[in-house]
This record gives structure tokens, C-alpha cells and sequence, in this order.
């Protein structure tokens, strides 16, 4: 899923001081399940936002939403409401559902509360780590199922660099070094060839390296209406 | 209760069941009828179905804000002093099995309040107890 994780109070504070009436308005996928940015995140920051010690002046009023998805222009359009009032949204979706909020609701200012940080995985209970970084060319049928690109620091392709040491990564934080994990999964999968076989060298391309990503799912987009 | 919901514009076409990415929409056609179904276990609240309807008859808001279901209703035990809901007979013998003491049922603030007027009782003077007594 998509992990986000909420932006400095002080900062939020400085982006909505100047507005009047804001909608804080939770997203309820990815980051209500990695607990920044759902139902009750949102009502929790409005709660924090409204303190009058935040601001000089008057503060904002502040309302609160949350809808199921932010990232869905039509399903946003038809039905979030906006109270008449509103002069700026501040959302707590990832960038993909601030910049939908943005052209769904031009010209009226919408606000991230969130650092959209990384696809990942929840490994236990309250912990989210990176997995993936969307390359668009999965190779993880020759890595035993574990993404040196997400998983190693240098995002190295051809085994472990001079800074792996007892299976850890020279980066510290109890961080493991990938490259060991990928070479004990092999061995355990008795798939060790895979780490010894010479790869061509990696297209970047389906990675973003040529702009904007964007797929049409055949048959779906021509007959669904155009709402 | 299901929270998937058609008007009446419905006209059993069945192009939600076909592009339904989550496999929740079925039908039946028995006798003389045909039956729309919906498993929410599989819905992914998606919203296709409603983006291909051509009838605009599926009422998806439905999806976004449903009633709740009662799931189940235990007995309850209240603080004898005040009555305030504290907590399930089942819950409180869990508790007192862990802390192998027989639970009192209050409420915070009268367990607060009872502790500090046992501490008051018990100081010098109020209970007969002396300075120095063991």
C-alpha cells in the first residue's frame, strides 16, 4: 500500500493560517490502514488545528470528511460535499489524491498533510516498510522475492557492496542488508543459479524514466460513461 | 442487509457482474426471475459497477455510508456508585483471573476517589493507629 506519514504540525499550521474555513478531509484506503491520513487522523488534526495558541489571529473553522477514496475524480466529484464556506481543502490522501482533490475542485486551494513516503508492506502490527518502488520491470522471480531496488540502499542489481556486514547494511538502523536476505532466500529455494545468472542491464524506461506512467485498461475506459 | 442497492432504472443487463474486478456481483436465473446478487466480503467498493451502469441505477452512495450491524450485546456490569458502563461479567473474570484479586466494579473516578478516602481513614489519628505502631 501506499505509506504516508503527517507533515510537522508547525508546518501544517503556517499552510492554513490564511484561510478562513477549511475542509480537512481524511482518504479511506492506504493511509487510513497505515493510521496517518483516515477518519480519524483527520478529525484528530482538525481537533489539533482549531487550538487558538497555533495563530495570531483568528484561527480557521475547521470541518472534517473523509471519503473512500481520493484518488477517483469522478467518485470525488459526485460525492464529496463541500461546505459552502470552504476556502481551502487540506487532505490527508497521498500526493495522487491531493493533485485529484486539485483538479477536481479548481481553482480552490488544496493543501497535503501528508508525505506521501513509500509503497510497503506492514511486516507486524504498527510497522510499515518499504517494498517497492514501482519500476515497472519486476525482477523479483531472480531475488527470491525480496526488491533490491527498494530493499537495498544503492539499489544495487549483482549482490551485496563492501558495506554489508553480518547481514546488516552499512546505513545503520538495524537496517538488513538485502542482498544477504536475497542470496539465504535463494539457497533456501535451492534457486541459487538465479543469483549467478548474467542479466542484460535494466530498462529504467517503465520506470517513469519517460514521463508520466498511464495505463487504459482495454474495454473498460470506452464503455463506462463519461461522468 | 445488503448496502448494494439498485433503483428501479435497473434492467438486469448485467454489465455491473461483468466489470466487477472483485468477482462480487453474481445473478440467478431461476423460474420466471433473475436475481442480482452481492458478496461484501469480496467488494472492493471500487465504484465500477456504478461507472458502467448505463441505466444509472446503481445507488453507490450506499457503499460509502451504510448503517452499522450490531455484532453482539453482552451483559454489562456498572459502577455501583455511579451506574456508568464499565465492562462485560466475562471481561471482569478475565481480569481478576490475571490479577488474581477479586475486581472492584468502579468507575476511575470512584475508584480514585474510594482509594483516597481509605488513605484518609487509615492515617494517624483516624484509625487509632500510633506513630511508631507496627
Amino acid at each position: 500500500m501506499i505509506v504516508g506519514d503527517l507533515k510537522p504540525l508547525e508546518e501544517i499550521v503556517s499552510a492554513v493560517k490564511d484561510y478562513k474555513q477549511v475542509l480537512v478531509l481524511g482518504c479511506g484506503s492506504c493511509v487510513t490502514v497505515c493510521l496517518s491520513g483516515g477518519e480519524k487522523e483527520a478529525e484528530q488534526l482538525g481537533r489539533q488545528l482549531s487550538e487558538v495558541r497555533h495563530y495570531q489571529g483568528p484561527p480557521p473553522k475547521f470541518e472534517v470528511g473523509c471519503i473512500i477514496r481520493q484518488c477517483e475524480k469522478d467518485l470525488v466529484h459526485d460525492y464529496q460535499e463541500i461546505p459552502p464556506g470552504t476556502d481551502a481543502l487540506l487532505s490527508l490522501a497521498c500526493g495522487a489524491g491531493v493533485q485529484t482533490l486539485a483538479d477536481v475542485y479548481e481553482p480552490l486551494p488544496v493543501i497535503p498533510a501528508l508525505n506521501t513516503t513509500f509503497l510497503g508492506a506492514s511486516d507486524k502490527p504498527g510497522t510499515w516498510t518499504e517494498k517497492c518502488k514501482g519500476c515497472g520491470d519486476c525482477i523479483l522471480i531472480h531475488t527470491g522475492g525480496i526488491c533490491p531496488i527498494a530493499r537495498c540502499a544503492k539499489s544495487l542489481f549483482n549482490g551485496p557492496c563492501g558495506g554489508s556486514r553480518g547481514g546488516y547494511c552499512e546505513v545503520g538502523q538495524g537496517t538488513p542488508c538485502a542482498w544477504t536476505q536475497i542470496v539465504a532466500r535463494l539457497k533456501k529455494m535451492d534457486r541459487l543459479r538465479c543469483y549467478e545468472e548474467i542479466r542484460t542491464s535494466k530498462d529504467w524506461t517503465p520506470g517513469g524514466a519517460s514521463g508520466v506512467r498511464r495505463r487504459v485498461r482495454t474495454g473498460l475506459a470506452e464503455e463506462s460513461k463519461n461522468r | 442487509m445488503s448496502y448494494f442497492i439498485v433503483n428501479e432504472k435497473c434492467n438486469g443487463c448485467l454489465a455491473c457482474v461483468e466489470n466487477c474486478p472483485a468477482a462480487a456481483l453474481d445473478f440467478i436465473d431461476q423460474n420466471d426471475g433473475r436475481t442480482l446478487k452481492h458478496n461484501m466480503t469480496r467488494c472492493a467498493r471500487c465504484g465500477q459497477c456504478w461507472r458502467v451502469c448505463p441505466q444509472d441505477a446503481i445507488e453507490f452512495q450506499h457503499l460509502l455510508e451504510g448503517e452499522w450491524d450490531d455484532v453482539i450485546t453482552l451483559d454489562l456490569i456498572h459502577c455501583r456508585v455511579c451506574g456508568e458502563p464499565l465492562y462485560s461479567p466475562a471481561f471482569l473474570k478475565k481480569i481478576e483471573g490475571e490479577l488474581n484479586s477479586e475486581g472492584e466494579t468502579l468507575c476511575p473516578q470512584h475508584r480514585q476517589s474510594e482509594a483516597a478516602a481509605k488513605l484518609l481513614h487509615s492515617k494517624p489519628g483516624k484509625t487509632g493507629l500510633q506513630p511508631g505502631a507496627k
